[in-house]
């Protein structure tokens, strides 16, 4: 009898995970479908402003005069910033472990001195692994406006105009679909079309948009080119004037969407675990009622065995 | 309409989506030094728009009134790319609701007590109120609606 009531009560807890784990799944699903919803959106905006400034970088590499200091790569690279995008609570399968692995082996390639910028809680466990942490951003479940990232994105242009840093990465998340997410880190400062191809990621994708260095070279031969001829750039009212607003504000774009791909990336995650939690506590309760019911039923065949064990020494 | 003649691709979006994406003859727009007309083979240049009326003539020879507030302007050989704050196609706007947004906007630029962060809000607001009231207008003289 023992056994059998240890047996129905290990029954009664699991199935308790279980209903946790299923509202937590739904919870998970309706904040995922907002994010995706936001992030779909500003898809299109983000890649063709991405576009335009690496345009613009490619154009600053070959004349110095339409030159801006965040187009402009710097000759030697000391110091490095990473802005590591991660999820503010845990239960959400590998996500965190992905991206902030992702930014690990990064750094180890680049192996130069390097200040982490944390957006979300959960990227503060690698505070205790010896990685200099510069500030911790907080970041809420749902972002609704680009107010959230803009200090972000004023902090870091400040610091690398100062020369405080000489290269801006940022890891984050994309999202590619409910079930694909990819963690990724690309090159946010200085805006450079030449830099490695696997850090120059593309924040969300679009179909319709890309921001490969042969997309912008197809760009310009379709639309710059007129037989031996390349146009150049007019600007108005002048170059600095203009790119003095373009560059930061498509930057501080580029950081809000890769929030909004992280957060959408984030909540699938978590959807997709919980989901995978939800039926392995399914699984687990039918287990269990199959040795509850084996369980019940030697000890019912042992008892009556006693009894006419009994009945038969008596008769 | 002949269609031989030369068209430039239009992209106009905002971050909340794609406004418009379409062939057109010729785009007028709004930018910091002045309004400026593209037509097919413009140089390429790049400009920051300012709130106001983006008028668009399509390839049936009707033309398209847009409100807008605030960007910048791509212009390539034959494509214009226009990354807008906000934007909306005159179709779409009430005028009646319009002036009622003005006229609050307006209003609130009169409280006191608000600090800078909240001026340029609310100044922004009335630009982009006063670039819709203008673009329902606008749109009405091309359709000889009064």
């Amino acid at each position: 009898m023992a056994k059998t009531k240890e047996i129905s009560r290990r029954i009664k807890s699991v199935s308790s995970t279980k209903k946790i784990t299923k509202a937590m799944e739904m919870v998970a699903a309706a904040k995922m479908r907002k994010a995706v919803d936001a992030v779909l959106k500003t898809r299109t905006y983000a890649n063709l402003s991405w576009e335009t400034v690496l345009h613009l970088a490619k154009i600053a590499d070959n004349h110095n005069e339409v030159g801006h200091p965040l187009l402009i790569k710097k000759t030697e690279v000391k110091k490095v910033a990473l802005i590591l995008i991660a999820s503010n609570r845990g239960l959400c399968g590998g996500f965190n472990a992905a991206i902030i692995n992702k930014a690990k082996e990064s750094l180890k390639k680049h192996n130069l001195e390097t200040d982490i910028i944390l957006v979300g809680k959960k990227g503060a466990v690698l505070a205790q692994q010896k990685y200099n942490i510069a500030a911790e951003f907080p970041k809420s479940d749902l972002v609704l406006s680009a107010v959230e990232t803009n200090p972000i994105a004023r902090m870091v242009i400040a610091d690398y105009l100062l020369g405080k840093y000489d290269k801006i990465m940022l890891a984050y998340t994309d999202f590619v679909s409910g079930a694909v997410q990819v963690p990724r880190v690309k090159q946010l400062l200085p805006v450079d079309i030449v830099a490695n191809d696997q850090y120059l990621g593309v924040v969300g994708k679009s179909e319709t948009v890309g921001t490969s260095r042969s997309f912008i070279e197809d760009k310009e031969k379709q639309h710059l080119q007129s037989g031996e001829f390349t146009y150049e750039y007019a600007f108005e009212p002048s170059p600095k004037e203009v790119l003095d607003r373009i560059v930061p504000r498509l930057i501080e774009v580029q950081l809000y969407q890769a929030l909004l791909e992280s957060n959408a990336s984030e909540h699938s995650a978590r959807m997709a675990a919980m989901h995978q939690a939800t039926e392995s506590a399914s699984d687990m309760v039918s287990e269990l009622t199959l040795f509850y019911n084996k369980a019940r039923q030697s000890s019912i065949t042992a008892e009556i065995a006693e009894i006419s064990a009994g009945a038969n020494a008596l008769a | 309409m002949a269609t031989d003649k030369k068209t430039i691709k239009f992209e106009l979006v905002t971050p909340e989506r794609v406004v418009l994406k379409e062939e057109v003859l010729q785009a007028t727009i709004p930018t910091q030094s002045g309004e400026i007309t593209i037509l097919p083979d413009h140089i390429p240049l790049v400009s920051i728009l300012i709130p106001g009326v983006i008028e668009l003539k399509k390839m049936t020879g009707e033309s398209e009134v847009i409100s807008v507030s605030g960007g910048f302007v791509e212009v390539l050989k034959n494509k214009l790319v226009i990354l807008a704050d906000t934007a909306e196609l005159a179709i779409e706007l009430d005028e009646q609701r319009i002036e009622e947004a003005k006229k609050k906007a307006e209003e609130m630029k009169k409280w006191k007590d608000i600090d800078a962060v909240q001026f340029a809000e609310i100044s922004g607001l009335v630009e982009k109120q006063l670039a819709r009231s203008k673009a329902v207008k606008r749109w009405r003289n091309l359709n000889n609606i009064k």
